[in-house]
């Protein structure tokens, strides 16, 4: 995931990639080690914000590698949190792995379809500016209101 | 069951909510789509129902003796469908898995039921509580976990096993009541005693024939009559002993129940006075009831600490009848228990002592002056053993030997030193 903005920026955009994809790196493995999660969103953040900056300077009219980038932050997510969740040792049911390495890999294919709907869909009406940017403002709105709800219920003991 | 946040779901929050922003913010619209899958997560896998998830826990047993498997039944029900559900089976200390997994992941449909199987074992005596488990249950998301600690709901109660034993030690008077023990006093019985001149009343089937024709006047046969016998187990438990993965304690404990076993299959009174920090005792009673009684009784055996002076007097008179054999079990380190059998003794009990070795679990130290103390604890011990048997008491030392070598020990002491009767 990286290694897009890596490819593509200039050489000073480069060399700061490089020192936050070895940031990154070292949290995710930290985090997978020592068993802390929280280093998890942390490293996605840095490679996912090397992006956004590449994004920002460049000037092109819609990246295509969005997909890829999309699939790559949710496999790199679901995997670190997979193994910290194996970090409890203990003797699974036969084939339960195999059955989430599966649905995990399912999911990579439906984002990655989804995301070129998506992209499809904004390059249609990115004519529009204004619809782009109100449908843009709600989501993000929506993601803050499900955020402050889940951190409201999160104990909420049920019984 | 208690729902909590897994930490996936502040992560894929946290992506999100940075993604849209920063999506606004640099007006570009690549940020909303690579963070809108994680939105979607959220959006469905955050409101996750209670599974229903219903947790039962049997045990093959509630008695079982030391070492021995004791199955154990986990019984998952749940009303929806989880995907991967953890139960982790907590033992208390003493108990050990001995068969299974402690440690399981289940996945388990709708309305499934589900039994996990596994053994235990209790590595020592004693009563335990277990059945406590640890459920984590996940749906497909794994967004939330919904989780449960069971407490342990059954108590099990791990019985010493019993110490091989050929021949216990013989009482030196025994009781009135019929039992397996050749008495002293002469009467009814088997074995043969002594032949006495006629007097009248005197049974037929009692004259010696033989005796009476050579002297010519008749004689009759006396016999030693099989009684019972009184024996008190004394149990010291003002100190415990422990190292090299034993306890002396334990040890004690366990060969005092093989002991009550063994005379109360010969139909003799069985008591216990479990001396230390907290007095416990049980009346001498017969039968298989006495026995579970016992052994019961045992089980709540421990050290508690004390600096209180204790002797003989706070122990009641009726657990200690008259003419009673008592077999005490300890470690002759504590000065108040010796105190008590020299009290015993002088109270014309019949004493005989089976001490447990401490020397062994006891470093000599790694200075002059520790080990200058140690060997001065050992002379000390020696003396304490020389001044019990000056009185009278049988004392044989238990180690790595069997413990039918250390009663034999006692019972040839006791054979040629006999106490003096005033």
């Amino acid at each position: 995931m990286a290694a897009v903005p890596l490819a593509r920026g200039d050489d000073t955009l480069q060399a700061v990639d490089v020192r936050v994809a070895a940031v990154a790196f070292v949290a995710l493995v930290a985090s997978v080690v020592r068993g802390w999660p929280v280093l998890v969103p942390v490293a996605l953040t840095l490679v996912g914000g090397a992006y956004a900056a590449e994004l920002a300077v460049d000037d092109a009219p819609l990246d295509l590698a969005v997909p890829a980038i999309a699939v790559g932050l949710f496999l790199a997510a679901e995997l670190a949190y997979w193994s910290l969740d194996e970090r409890r040792r203990s003797v699974g049911d036969a084939g339960m792995g195999l059955r989430r390495a599966a649905l995990v890999a399912a999911s990579g294919v439906a984002i990655v379809l989804a995301s070129s709907v998506l992209l499809v869909v904004i390059d249609e009406v990115r004519a529009r500016g204004l619809a782009l940017d109100l449908t843009g403002a709600l989501a993000a709105v929506s993601v803050i209101v499900i955020v402050v709800a889940l951190g409201r219920t999160a104990r909420t003991d049920a019984r | 069951m208690t729902r909590t946040g897994n930490p996936r779901l502040i992560g894929y929050a946290t992506l999100a909510a940075l993604g849209m922003l920063a999506a606004l913010a640099i007006r570009r619209p690549e940020l909303a789509v690579v963070a809108a899958p994680f939105a979607l997560i959220l959006a469905l896998g955050s409101r996750a129902p209670d599974p229903g998830l219903d947790v039962t826990v049997d045990l093959g047993t509630e008695r079982t003796l030391e070492g021995d498997d004791v199955p154990m039944t986990v019984t998952l029900r749940t009303e929806r469908a989880i995907d991967r559900a953890d139960v982790v089976v907590e033992l208390p200390r003493g108990v050990e898995l001995a068969d299974g997994e402690l440690a399981r992941s289940v996945r388990l449909h709708a309305g499934e039921e589900r039994e996990l199987e596994l053994a235990i074992r209790c590595t020592s005596w004693g009563v335990y509580d277990v059945g406590e488990l640890r459920i984590h249950a996940r749906d497909t998301f794994r967004l939330v976990t919904w989780a449960a600690r069971i407490d342990a709901a059954h108590r099990l109660k791990a019985y010493p096993r019993p110490v091989a034993l050929r021949q216990l030690l013989e009482p030196m008077q025994t009781q009135a009541l019929a039992g397996s023990q050749v008495a002293r006093v002469k009467g009814d019985g088997v074995e043969y005693a002594d032949i006495r001149e006629f007097v009248p009343g005197d049974r037929m089937r009692s004259i010696n024939w033989r005796a009476s024709a050579r002297r010519r006047v008749l004689v009759v046969n006396e016999r030693h009559p099989e009684r019972n016998a009184d024996v008190v187990l004394f149990v010291d438990s003002f100190t415990d002993v422990r190292g090299a993965g034993r306890s002396l304690l334990e040890e004690a404990i366990r060969a005092a129940a093989s002991l009550a076993t063994r005379y109360l299959e010969r139909r003799d009174r069985v008591g216990l006075v479990s001396f230390g920090g907290v007095l416990r005792w049980l009346q001498p009673g017969m039968g298989a009831s006495q026995r579970y009684r016992l052994v019961e009784t045992m089980l709540e055996t421990g050290v508690a600490p004390t600096y209180t002076w204790r002797d003989v007097n706070i122990i009641p008179a009726r657990t200690l009848p008259p003419a009673a054999l008592v077999v005490a079990l300890s470690p002759l380190v504590d000065p108040r228990f010796v105190a008590a059998l020299e009290d015993l003794r002088g109270r014309r009990f019949d004493v005989a002592v089976v001490e447990l070795d401490p020397v062994p679990l006891v470093e000599p130290g790694r200075t002059e002056v520790e080990r200058a103390a140690y060997r001065l604890w050992l002379l000390d011990r020696e003396a304490r053993r020389a001044r019990l048997e000056s009185r009278g008491i049988g004392v044989a030392t238990w180690g790595d030997d069997e413990l039918d070598a250390v009663l034999q020990e006692v019972r040839t002491f006791r054979r040629y030193a006999h106490p003096a009767r005033v």
